[in-house]
């Protein structure tokens, strides 16, 4: 179609001509949408981390040193009870039994060949019931309803413990998407002004465009086109810099010993096939939009 | 084709309207003088027939379009059919002169193969054949006014209208545009031509209306420019 390849060549031709400010435009929308993507890989590794970490977590109730040193399988009055009350609770999913010996047996497997292995011994660790809750949140109800009932020692929600780990997770998100809004109120200013300066490039042309009746197709699709081609370009820019962030930052943290098994990986297909098409429909959007409302505001058709 | 209902136009910035209480026709293949000082709304008269800008009260009608009420987006439908020259002729300097005809067929969405017909032809018409590759600063200001010209005719206007087409132009050039003008107008397009040359108004003698502070002070089947002065 004609009317495409004109309108084509006049956005290529209005990029060209401001090519500086076409450049910081596309850095700027681009720094933009890589600070969103950082922020969405945040969010996913943070669901990821919780569920690995949820499925796994239980609320342990601890029982007295008198009931840990005499019952091997939750026979006594004491554990009976207690679990039977547990068992009737409706937060509760499932509750299990560890003896202090299958306890002990487990710390040998976990810390094999360490030597803090030298100053565990078997009367050291209680008998526990392990309670696995329908909503992992919702420990912290057990472990008020439990704590110095008879025969228990002490309540402990591991999913408090982990908190901590997901408050920092949480606020490296909501930094990434706080940058976020800032550079996109940048690149949406700077697209504005762009597409102003354009404008008034071809005023002229457009004008004479206006005259012999060209319809809007004509005189202001180009501009838009000016301001999608910067969209893509800056979110192809971004997950550019994502690739390269995972590769020579990412993976370098987490791939340390100390928590490589605490944090899932990054995935290049989180990078490429969920964060990069999100970024590519985003960045056109928010461009199309700023373009037209320019357009309406500025630009007289 | 034209016709002028009781239009008035005041702008927001001046308290004596523009335009008052104007009514006026043009047949089809009419050669209108628009005549009157500056300020005496000329212009304004044009560019209420472009739907630059719309009357306060009052209607304008070009051919069956009710200008006036036209929605927005058939505002290009109406222009196409409508011609403009400028004194100051509006060619794009980075174009050459039959790019600069093309132009208006490409922008309006015509074919390659109507363009590279319609080009040629026009240039002929305007008597520029030969001189398509020239670029516009290469050019005469009567050469530059018959590209300008072209360019109008290139969508087969129903009406040419022409803003002191001479304006920027010595007479003997002036002379030679406006036998252009009559030979096109003679081929049944409708020219309204708003000119404050008293020579060419006078040699012509054509329809003239005559504007005065925004009110229509004369309209002489035809006249000559300075009848009632």
């Amino acid at each position: 179609m004609n009317g495409l390849a004109f309108v084509w060549r006049e956005a290529l031709a209005g990029l060209r001509r401001n090519v500086t400010m076409s450049i910081a435009m596309m850095l700027t929308t681009a720094i933009s949408l890589g600070m969103l993507g950082a922020g969405l890989l945040a969010v996913r590794t943070i669901d990821r981390t919780q569920d690995l970490y949820y499925s796994q977590l239980a609320v342990q109730v601890a029982l007295d040193e008198p009931t840990s040193a005499g019952d091997q399988d939750c026979t006594s009055p004491t554990c009976t009870g207690l679990r039977g009350e547990l068992t009737a609770d409706p937060l509760v999913a499932a509750v299990s039994y560890e003896s202090r010996d299958q306890a002990y047996q487990r710390f040998l497997r976990i810390y094999a060949g360490q030597s803090i292995l030298q100053l565990v011994r078997p009367q050291s660790l209680p008998a526990t019931l392990r309670v696995t809750l329908k909503d992992p949140t919702r420990g912290d109800a057990i472990v008020s309803e439990y704590s110095g009932r008879p025969g228990v020692r002490n309540v402990v929600d591991q999913r408090a413990l982990v908190q901590d780990l997901f408050t920092f997770l949480g606020s490296v998100r909501n930094a990434a998407f706080g940058l976020a809004g800032i550079q996109a109120l940048a690149a949406l200013l700077l697209i504005s002004n762009t597409i102003q300066v354009s404008a008034f490039t071809r005023r002229t042309e457009v004008g004479i465009m206006r005259l012999v009746g060209a319809t809007r197709w004509y005189t202001q699709v180009p501009f838009l086109i000016e301001a999608v081609i910067t969209g893509v370009v800056g979110a192809l820019l971004a997950t550019g810099g994502l690739v390269l962030g995972k590769l020579f930052f990412i993976d370098r943290l987490l791939g340390g010993r100390l928590i490589s098994n605490a944090i899932p990986a990054v995935g290049m297909s989180d990078v490429l096939l969920f964060v990069a098409p999100l970024l590519v429909v985003v960045g056109a959007a928010i461009a199309t939009a700023t373009g037209y409302v320019t357009l309406r505001l500025y630009v007289r058709n | 084709m034209l016709r002028l209902e009781h239009v008035t136009k005041l702008y927001p910035t001046s308290v004596r309207p523009a335009l008052d209480d104007v009514s006026m026709d043009v047949d089809r293949g009419e050669f209108v003088f628009l005549i009157g000082p500056s300020g005496s709304g000329k212009s304004t008269l044009l560019r209420l027939l472009l739907r630059e800008e719309s009357p306060s009260s009052g209607n304008v009608f070009v051919a069956n379009w009710n200008v006036a009420r036209l929605p927005n987006r058939k505002v290009p439908k109406l222009r196409q059919r409508m011609g403009c020259v400028f004194q100051d002729f509006r060619l794009l300097g980075d174009r050459t002169v039959a790019e600069n005809v093309a132009f208006a067929l490409e922008v309006t969405g015509k074919s390659d193969h109507t363009i590279r017909t319609v080009v040629p032809e026009m240039l002929e018409l305007v008597g520029l054949d030969g001189k398509g590759e020239r670029m516009p600063a290469e050019l005469s200001g009567g050469e530059a006014q018959r590209v300008a010209i072209a360019r109008a005719l290139a969508n087969r206007p129903l009406v040419l209208l022409a803003d002191e087409p001479t304006g920027n132009l010595d007479p003997e050039t002036s002379d030679d545009i406006m036998l252009l003008l009559d030979r096109i107008n003679r081929t049944g397009t409708t020219v309204v031509m708003a000119t404050h040359d008293r020579q060419i108004v006078d040699a012509m003698r054509r329809r003239v209306v005559e504007l005065h502070l925004g009110k229509l002070a004369r309209d002489d089947a035809r006249g000559v420019y300075g009848a009632t002065r």
